[in-house]
């Protein structure tokens, strides 16, 4: 028999965690919001198969505008506002509900909690944005015909290993300031859309970003005016990803460690 | 099965389905074998290759500048159509050159072409000035055989056209008879085109054996004063007429301070344009159209030049407008 007394071991507490928190995210008021943000380029794929690709001129390929759609809609603006949304109420939800006492007086350890709520979140927003990314691939790419898919599907794996990076780094991010702050929704707002804007800076202060490495990672180079025009930068692939890499890691330990430390005070 | 999970395994589907398509369509679909904007196709290139160039003539046909432009169509175009029923900017599709080395430049044309009428035209009106030969199965022709610049064409296909110099013709040749795979041998090149932007009008790669032969030093004004340009490792160049006529170079330079230094003799050459702009304002707009940036050890130029900039900077333009400024005579 297992001794109460002790916390159930680091794996088994986060599956717990995982299998409960994802009860409640896939089936949420924000999943469905998330959905219809994520699912957006399918509805545009199929208008644009079954409408706009006659009108449309022939220069613009399908596959321009499937770069268009991961390049700018995915990873610079949905994926990282999917990522502040969700992650940011990994425990921040908890504190408001009043609930987080529930689950830190269970024989949980603490960074197990966070973990298998970590691994909730980036399988929700996997489970919404991977089907959707790989279906209007096809509906775009394929529009004019069969011809040449096959040279663009490196792209589509690649897109896809770069869409997980930006939920996990992002979500690492937010994660963070879901431990750290009370209110953690308005600062994720300012980095997403003040700081990061820092990216299209000439010089090295766009390595101080994460879409900076997130967009070198995409292969995808929409045409673009303006600061992003005249001085986008694409950092090295493999100093990209080492980057993202340590950089999540390090905002994720950071998060353990906050979160088994803190204490969190309940409003009555 | 809760429902989280059913929606977890039926997104696993579709993302399962998604990736067995696309891995069928990678290795059914032979355009697989294409290295950054060169398609299959191109691939029969010559391995020794300095540099590669190609142009989209579609893109290029149907881009806005083309079509105002219509000095920029040749008169040669009309007379090839009367001739031989090629109109090349219908029949092309794309058209990549190689070079460099000694006796190895090529152009390949890819399109649509009535081959048979072709072969006949080469056959009976160059008579006296072309034989031909059997290369592998295909029908190699040359002109001028033995003389000095001596050149051949060849069809690879119903879809592709080889000119060049015969020994680069009979190399292509070879590697189509070979399965295409010339230029793949060529790491430095093939290297250089994936870094092309995809989708690009035009686009050109050159490795360090063709930017050798660059100038060391340009002059600087009087007193025999030079100033030394950093080598050069490789070159990248592409760009789109549309919306605008938009440029992008990338040099690699030996190291951050060459890169740095080539930078700088750039923006000194924007400069200097700028300052020209107090007699001519479209020269300084142009030097404000083109931006320099260093990453590491690589230079980046960008230039983004509007249609009427392009216009008022024409010889045409010049001489229309040249009466309005001369002064009235007495």
């Amino acid at each position: 028999m297992r001794d109460a007394s002790r916390p159930l071991p680091f794996l088994a507490g986060a599956r717990g965690v995982f299998d409960l928190t994802l009860e409640g995210m896939v089936w949420s008021r924000r999943s469905f919001m998330m959905a219809v943000l994520l699912g957006l380029p399918v509805v545009f794929g199929l208008i644009y198969r079954f409408a706009l690709v006659a009108r449309v001129p022939a220069k613009l390929t399908g596959f321009d505008l499937y770069g268009v759609i991961v390049a700018v809609y995915y990873v610079r603006n949905v994926l990282p506002l999917a990522a502040l949304f969700y992650a940011t109420s990994l425990i921040a939800d908890e504190v408001d509900g009043k609930t987080l006492t529930y689950l830190l007086t269970r024989p949980l350890r603490r960074e197990s909690i966070l973990a298998g709520k970590f691994a909730a979140y980036v399988v929700t927003t996997l489970v919404l944005t991977l089907p959707a990314t790989v279906i209007t691939f096809f509906l775009l790419v394929t529009a004019r015909g069969f011809a040449g898919t096959g040279a663009a599907v490196p792209d589509l794996f690649r897109d896809l290993g770069a869409i997980t990076l930006t939920l996990v780094s992002y979500g690492a991010l937010f994660t963070l300031l879901g431990v750290l702050l009370r209110r953690p929704v308005i600062p994720g707002l300012l980095f997403l859309f003040v700081w990061e804007l820092v990216a299209n800076l000439p010089g090295y202060l766009p390595r101080f970003t994460l879409t900076a490495w997130l967009r070198s990672v995409v292969r995808h180079r929409p045409a673009q005016e303006g600061l992003s025009d005249l001085f986008g930068q694409v950092l090295p692939l493999g100093e990209s990803l080492a980057v993202l890499a340590i950089v999540t890691a390090g905002l994720l330990a950071l998060s353990f460690w906050i979160f088994a430390r803190r204490e969190y005070v309940m409003e009555q | 099965m809760t429902r989280s999970r059913r929606v977890v395994f039926v997104s696993m589907v579709v993302v399962a389905i998604g990736v067995t398509a696309a891995l069928s369509a990678l290795f059914l679909d032979p355009a697989r074998a294409a290295v950054g904007p060169l398609p299959a196709e191109g691939l029969v290139l010559p391995a020794d290759a300095r540099f590669v160039m190609g142009v989209d003539v579609k893109r290029l046909t149907s881009s806005t500048l083309y079509k105002q432009q219509r000095s920029m169509r040749p008169d040669s175009f009309r007379d090839l159509e009367a001739k031989t029923g090629v109109n090349p900017e219908r029949d092309v599709d794309t058209l990549l050159v190689a070079g460099g080395s000694k006796d190895q430049g090529l152009a390949l044309f890819v399109g649509t072409f009535d081959r048979p009428r072709l072969a006949r035209i080469i056959e009976t009106e160059k008579k006296g000035q072309v034989t031909w030969k059997d290369v592998q199965g295909t029908t190699v022709y040359l002109f001028r055989e033995g003389e000095k610049g001596a050149g051949a064409a060849a069809f690879l296909d119903d879809r592709r056209v080889v000119v060049g110099s015969a020994a680069a013709v009979e190399a292509a040749v070879a590697a189509n008879a070979q399965g295409g795979a010339g230029l793949k041998g060529n790491a430095a090149i093939t290297g250089l085109l994936e870094r092309v932007k995809p989708g690009s009008t035009f686009w050109m790669v050159g490795d360090q054996t063709l930017l050798a032969n660059l100038p060391k030093s340009v002059p600087m004004g009087g007193n025999d004063s030079t100033m030394t340009l950093p080598a050069l490792r490789s070159l990248v160049v592409s760009g789109d007429l549309d919306p605008v006529v938009s440029v992008a170079i990338t040099g690699d330079a030996a190291d951050e301070p060459g890169a740095r230094n080539l930078a700088d003799v750039v923006r000194g050459l924007v400069a200097i344009l700028s300052m020209q702009g107090n007699q001519k304002p479209e020269l300084k707009q142009l030097a404000s159209a083109v931006s320099v940036t260093t990453e590491a050890s690589r230079v980046q130029v960008n230039a983004r030049i509007p249609y009427e900039l392009i216009e008022a900077l024409s010889p045409q333009r010049a001489a229309t407008t040249q009466p309005l400024t001369t002064p009235p005579t007495k």
